[in-house]
C-alpha cells in the first residue's frame, strides 16, 4: 500500500515539475523578468537562473517520474519548493503585487496565500518518495529485472 | 550523493544548452533593462510612517475602486487613474503643486508612476512612491481607516 503511495506521489510530484518547465524553457528572457519581479536574485546571478532553473524542475521531474536517483530528485523537489515558499511568503510580506511565475511567463497565480498552500502541498508529495524505502517501479528494477532473466 | 549527481547533471546540461540556444540570453543581466522606469522616488515604509506622524506629507490614494470601500490611511486624498482629473479638481482648494506628495497604491508601481507622471505634467513637483504599497504600510503597523491599531 505505501509502496503506491509513494509511487503515485512520485508521478503527480515529476508531472507537476514537467508541466512547470516547459513555458519556462521556452521563455528564457520571459522568466528571468518573472524571477527579477520578486527582487532577491542579484542580476549577475537572474540569467543563469533562468536558464538553469527550468532544466533543474525538467531533470527533476523526469528522475521522479521514471524512478531513476528518486531520492536525490525528491530531495532536490523539496529544496525547490521550500525555496519557492520563501520567495512567495516574502513577496507577501513585502506587498508585491506579482506574478508568481510558477507555469506560466505571463500572467499566472498572482501571489497570495492560495498559492503558499499550494506549495505546502508540493513539499508534502515530495516527503514520500525521498523518505519511503520502496516508491513503486523504477528504472533500475527493470534492469536488475532483466539482468535476473538473463543471468 | 544522489542529489549531487543529478546537480553535476543539471549544470552539464545548462551550459550546454546555454552554449547551443540562439536565443540564449547574455550570461550577465543589464539591471536597466529589468529596473522598472519609475515617474517618482520610492519611499520605505518605515521612512514614510515618520512622515505620516510629522504630519509634513499628504497622502494620496492611487487605487481604482470606490472611495472608502477598504480601509486606507486616514488623511490620504483619492487620485484615481479612471477619475484623475475629477479627483484633482476636488481637491484644487486643499492641495498646491508645492506640497510634498507620496502616492500609494495596492503595490502596483506602474499605476502609481502614471499618476505620479500625470500629476508631474501639472507642475506637481514633490512626489514620491510608498514602496511595496498598502499591504507593506499595514505589515508595519501602521494606521488605516476602519482597522484599530496594534
Amino acid at each position: 500500500m505505501m509502496r503506491w503511495v509513494g509511487f503515485g506521489c512520485r508521478l503527480v510530484t515529476g508531472g507537476i515539475f514537467l508541466f512547470a518547465c516547459l513555458d519556462k524553457l521556452q521563455k528564457p528572457g520571459a522568466f528571468a523578468a518573472a524571477i527579477d519581479h520578486y527582487h532577491l536574485v542579484p542580476y549577475a546571478l537572474l540569467h543563469p537562473m533562468a536558464h538553469g532553473l527550468p532544466i533543474l524542475e525538467l531533470i527533476v521531474g523526469l528522475a521522479l517520474v521514471f524512478g531513476v536517483l528518486r531520492r536525490g530528485a525528491a530531495m532536490l523537489a523539496a529544496v525547490l519548493t521550500v525555496i519557492f515558499i520563501v520567495a512567495i511568503a516574502s513577496a507577501l510580506v513585502r506587498g508585491l503585487d506579482i506574478s508568481c511565475g510558477c507555469f506560466h511567463t505571463d500572467g499566472g497565480h498572482a501571489v497570495g496565500i492560495t498559492l503558499l498552500l499550494r506549495d505546502f502541498g508540493l513539499l508534502v508529495l515530495c516527503l514520500p518518495p525521498l523518505f519511503f524505502r520502496d516508491a513503486g517501479p523504477e528504472l533500475s528494477h527493470l534492469r536488475k529485472m532483466a539482468a535476473g532473466s538473463n543471468g | 550523493m544522489e542529489a549531487c549527481a543529478l546537480s553535476v547533471i543539471v549544470l552539464a546540461v545548462t551550459a550546454v544548452s546555454w552554449a547551443l540556444r540562439p536565443d540564449r540570453l547574455p550570461l550577465s543581466a543589464d539591471p536597466t533593462f529589468y529596473k522598472l522606469e519609475l515617474d517618482a522616488p520610492l519611499i520605505a515604509t518605515k521612512q514614510a510612517v515618520a512622515l505620516y506622524d510629522a504630519g509634513t506629507h499628504l497622502f494620496v490614494d492611487t487605487r481604482p475602486g470606490p472611495i472608502g470601500a477598504t480601509p486606507t490611511i486616514p488623511g490620504s486624498v483619492p487620485i484615481r487613474q479612471d477619475s484623475f482629473d475629477d479627483d484633482l479638481l476636488d481637491l484644487f482648494d486643499f492641495i498646491t503643486p508645492e506640497d510634498p506628495l507620496i502616492l500609494f497604491g495596492d503595490g502596483n508601481l506602474s499605476l502609481a508612476s502614471s499618476i505620479a507622471a500625470r500629476l508631474k505634467a501639472r507642475g506637481y513637483v514633490d512626489l514620491e512612491i510608498l514602496s511595496g504599497g498598502l499591504e507593506a504600510w499595514r505589515a508595519a503597523g501602521a494606521p488605516l481607516t476602519g482597522e484599530s491599531g496594534p
